[in-house]
């Protein structure tokens, strides 16, 4: 329940009494999403509301502001740190504002926050068009992602989603309407760079703004032409997939002898661009591939007789060639990466020609398989750096089991983007349930080690990474306190 | 009822990804018919999903949390269709539908059911069907013509529906056993399924209903029953066994749906479909004879660390009937099936079960019109089905969206293929 109650009924006249709630169960199932801190503190809400369109967000956000109100925004609900830290809070829930326009022509999408991935990649593929889907899963949200970091292993060829915005629409802390390249003079979100202004960095800020900057409300994204075959599902329930056409993809699984000569190459096919997916592959991806369709409990049987032994694996690079065009492209593509694999002495396999994880992204949230007991630490910026990362972080990890379990030092995912410009390194860390104070121990490290190689984290904490990065919260605070006098917006 | 500790295992390995609420993603075709939920899709609140409902199932337990309005609302709402439960076990294998159901079972025993679901226990009580009709016309639909043998291997298990509001059916599936040459037995004194009464966690009433067929099957010395009640098919089959603490495998019959029974008889060239039948139709799949019809493998929790769940049968929900009701409409002369975007296990449920069509006939109209929707976009002529809540709450909502398809049961199309 929020008061003063007059602040609530006038939410009930702007969206209707159906979409707005103060029932203690409605708020509770709102306390927090996914990918929350397990020691941060959470509170329910006060009340949870769904806005329809641009204008009820604005007239909510105002709502807000005449009584004070703190707000916290969320959509489809798998995200990053989106909870109520203050009483009286009120959730605005996106999901209503699920519009999908997509213009052929000019090849881009506009998207309400409320369109997963999956959805919008749906319509996409019937014309012929394709956008990348996001690596935590096709479930989530086009809007929220692209606007935080839009990581995805696709990002190979289209590089991050956040560099792929065009014109926004943004409702600010205040109930200002904000609206962002071309889409600021008519109705056409076709430029991000203008006419007009472009604030991307800002709405980015360091690492997604996380509703602390008030209310994105439609974003336009550049979408892709794609093959016009048709790619076919083929499963069951927990083990499907999507079978590729075979004359315009293939995919090759390549073992080195070495970790240097796995990242060599993979600076050498983005030198020729070529391929759709570039990536290690680390032995974790590999058990949970293996044990598909049996389940967490599956997976940590096979692992602890498995796992020791994949580990022991050379470096593993997962390349999947696309023939954008023709298949005479595809015939180009895999005799270049052959070439690129003999100068490196490797030793390349085709794979089935099917994808779970990156059209779609079915099993992106394959680290769930594990029961949902990892954490994850991720940083950007070179392949050498993230291979320079990962080597210190499997020190740190070492130090601290448990709770991290015994993963064999593993799971370092090397996933390059824009042809090997820019690289992630995420490492996908089994924890156990118990110690959560061990593992934020763990994380401090990993965040200390991060900031002194010079690396960008995904959720990076301010405290260490301010002083590294010009003292970037302070601007922030500046930045927030000019666009949110009355601090409301997601307040700490 | 999972015992506590399991039930907060359960709901606690949630990490609210938001998975269940989308069918497979491979297989998503379009923005419009990607969802699986119907609560979620209708209401759009968390609380009306299945992340939602364990998580306020936490604050339940823990004393948190009343069942409000709203609550009650969403639990009850909730088809109990399972799509969230088998898009889980690709990631989580959380079991969903159980901590849902025992949830129920809490709200029951606070005595906060619904009275139209407690009405349904009384009609039970006192006549042995949720109508509340006459015992006595439980088999008035066999009239004069239907001769069911005194001794068979076969019991064919009729169930409310078909019984007492679709006696047709009912007849229709007689004489596709008699074609297939087939004796039969009809239960002397078969009681209702108690599959609602399940459903809607009035769990020792299903429980009474369960012990008194099981009873009477094993008295008939029949070792298979045949039932077209896809909701009797999975009681029979699923909630029987876990009601008595048991495994499928451990009943003393085998139940068979009877489209797995036709398709078998066609494969076997026991019966042929001769007649043509010209109609382009569409199949929806019923979750009770899908990804709910499972076998059921009664396990004892066991964990060894971190979380290997020791010597448990994991229901995944490809081991329900999807095949011979397509296989069986594919070999039918004349008729086109073409199918919609959310199949088989990825079904869209059609509004009607988990008491949402006795409680909320509103909402399950509403959700009957998306699928219908979804049919029509198809460009069939007709919906076909293989259960008759299905089949009446989709009927429904096509004639409510003047949509002028018609809806029929399978065993109709069937009837109509091998001549009367």
């Amino acid at each position: 329940m929020i008061t003063p109650k007059e602040a609530y009924e006038t939410l009930q006249s702007i969206v209707g009494k159906e979409w707005v709630s103060d029932d203690p169960a409605i708020c509770e199932a709102d306390r927090y999403c996914s990918l929350s801190s397990p020691t941060d503190e959470k509170r329910r809400p006060g009340a949870s509301i769904e806005p329809a369109n641009t204008e009820e967000v604005r007239a909510i956000v105002r709502v807000c502001n005449r009584y004070k109100l703190p707000f916290v925004v969320t959509s489809t609900f798998y995200g990053a740190g989106t909870y109520c830290r203050k009483d009286n809070s009120i959730l605005i829930d996106l999901k209503r504002m699920n519009t999908i326009e997509i213009d052929d022509q000019n090849m881009y999408a506009v998207v309400g926050p409320g369109v997963p991935f999956a959805a919008l990649q749906g319509d996409l593929l019937k014309r012929g068009l394709y956008t990348f889907v996001a690596g935590c899963g096709g479930q989530s949200s086009v809007l929220a992602n692209t606007v935080n970091m839009g990581d995805a292993p696709i990002g190979w060829r289209t590089g991050l989603g956040y560099q792929r915005i065009l014109g926004v629409e943004w409702v600010l802390p205040d109930g200002e309407m904000l609206r962002m390249g071309s889409f600021s003079q008519g109705d056409d979100f076709f430029w991000g760079e203008g006419p007009g202004p472009d604030l991307r960095g800002l709405l980015r800020g360091c690492a997604g703004h996380q509703s602390r900057l008030g209310v994105v409300t439609r974003i336009g994204v550049k979408v892709f032409p794609f093959v016009s075959e048709e790619l076919k599902p083929d499963g069951w329930a927990y083990h499907t997939t999507m079978n590729l056409p075979t004359n315009r993809f293939k995919w090759y699984n390549i073992r080195f002898n070495t970790r240097d000569d796995a990242i060599n190459a993979m600076f050498e096919i983005g030198r020729c661009e070529i391929g759709l997916v570039v990536m290690t592959v680390p032995p974790i991806f590999r058990g949970v591939a293996r044990t598909r369709g049996v389940g967490c409990a599956g997976f940590w049987e096979f692992w602890k007789d498995a796992g020791a032994k994949l580990a022991a694996a050379a470096t593993d690079v997962r390349v999947l060639l696309y023939g954008i065009g023709s298949n005479k492209r595809l015939a180009y593509e895999e005799k270049v990466l052959l070439d690129v694999v003999a100068d490196f002495k490797g030793s390349a396999r085709e794979a089935p020609c099917r994808d779970e994880t990156n059209i779609m992204a079915a099993d992106a949230i394959c680290a769930n398989v594990v029961g949902g007991r990892f954490s994850s630490e991720v940083s950007y910026e070179s392949i050498n750096q993230a291979v320079r990362y990962s080597k210190v972080v499997d020190e740190i990890c070492d130090r601290h089991r448990p709770p991290i379990l015994q993963e064999y030092n593993s799971t370092d995912w090397f996933c390059p983007y824009e042809l090997g410009y820019i690289a992630k390194m995420e490492c996908l860390r089994m924890a156990a349930v118990e110690g959560i104070e061990g593992l934020e121990a763990w994380k401090a490290e990993t965040q200390d080690a991060c900031a002194a190689g010079g690396a960008y984290a995904l959720v990076p904490d301010n405290k260490v990474f301010g002083p590294v990065w010009g003292n970037y919260p302070e601007k922030e605070d500046a930045i927030r306190a000019l666009f949110d006098p009355n601090k409301i917006s997601a307040p700490e | 009822m999972l015992k506590v500790e399991e039930y907060k295992h359960q709901a606690e390995t949630c990490v609210r990804c938001s998975y269940c609420k989308l069918i497979d993603l491979n297989w998503v075709k379009s923005s419009r018919f990607s969802r699986q939920c119907p609560i979620d899709v209708r209401y759009r609140f968390n609380l009306y999903s299945a992340h939602g409902l364990l998580h306020a199932a936490l604050a339940e337990l823990d004393n948190k949390l009343e069942f409000t309005p709203k609550f009650m609302e969403a639990l009850w709402q909730c088809t109990l269709c399972g799509g969230c439960d088998i898009r889980c076990k690709r990631n989580l294998d959380v079991e969903v539908l159980q901590v849902i159901q025992d949830l129920r079972e809490r709200c029951v025993e606070q005595g906060k059911s619904l009275p139209e679901h407690k009405l349904l226990a009384t009609n039970v009580k006192k006549s042995h069907n949720i109508y509340g009709a006459a015992a006595g016309d439980r088999r008035k639909w066999m009239g004069t013509d239907v001769k069911p043998a005194p001794r068979a291997d076969i019991v064919y298990f009729v169930g409310d529906a078909y019984a007492y509001r679709h006696p047709e059916i009912a007849l229709a599936t007689a004489r596709l056993l008699e074609k297939a040459g087939f004796p039969f037995m009809v239960l002397a004194d078969e009681w209702s399924s108690g599959h609602e009464l399940f459903a809607t966690g009035q769990v020792a009433a299903a429980k009474e209903m369960a012990e008194h067929n099981v009873k009477a099957i094993q008295s008939s010395g029949a070792k298979t029953v045949i039932t077209g009640d896809a909701e009797a098919y999975k009681t029979l089959k699923v909630d029987y066994p876990r009601m008595m603490g048991k495994s499928t495998a451990d009943m003393p019959y085998t139940v068979l749906h009877i489209t797995e029974f036709i398709d078998q008889q066609v494969k076997d060239g026991k019966i042929k479909f001769t007649r043509r039948v010209p109609i382009k139709v569409t199949y929806h799949d019923p979750c009770n004879l899908g990804r709910l019809a499972e076998p059921w493998y009664q396990w004892e929790p066991k964990y060894e660390p971190p979380n290997i769940a020791v010597g448990k049968t994991w229901r995944r929900g490809d081991k329900g009937v999807y095949m011979p009701p397509r296989d069986i409409l594919k070999g039918i002369k004349g008729l086109e099936l073409i199918e919609m975007e959310r199949v088989k296990d990825n079904t869209w449920c059609c509004g009607y079960g988990g008491g949402v069509g006795v409680a909320f006939p509103d909402f399950a109209l509403w959700t009957a019109g998306e699928r219908v929707e979804e049919a029509r976009q198809t460009g069939a002529e007709a919906i076909v089905s293989a259960c008759p809540n299905c089949k009446d709450v989709l009927a429904s909502a096509a004639t409510a969206h003047n949509t002028g398809l018609k809806v029929y049961d399978i065993t109709e199309i069937m009837l109509r293929a091998v001549g009367k």
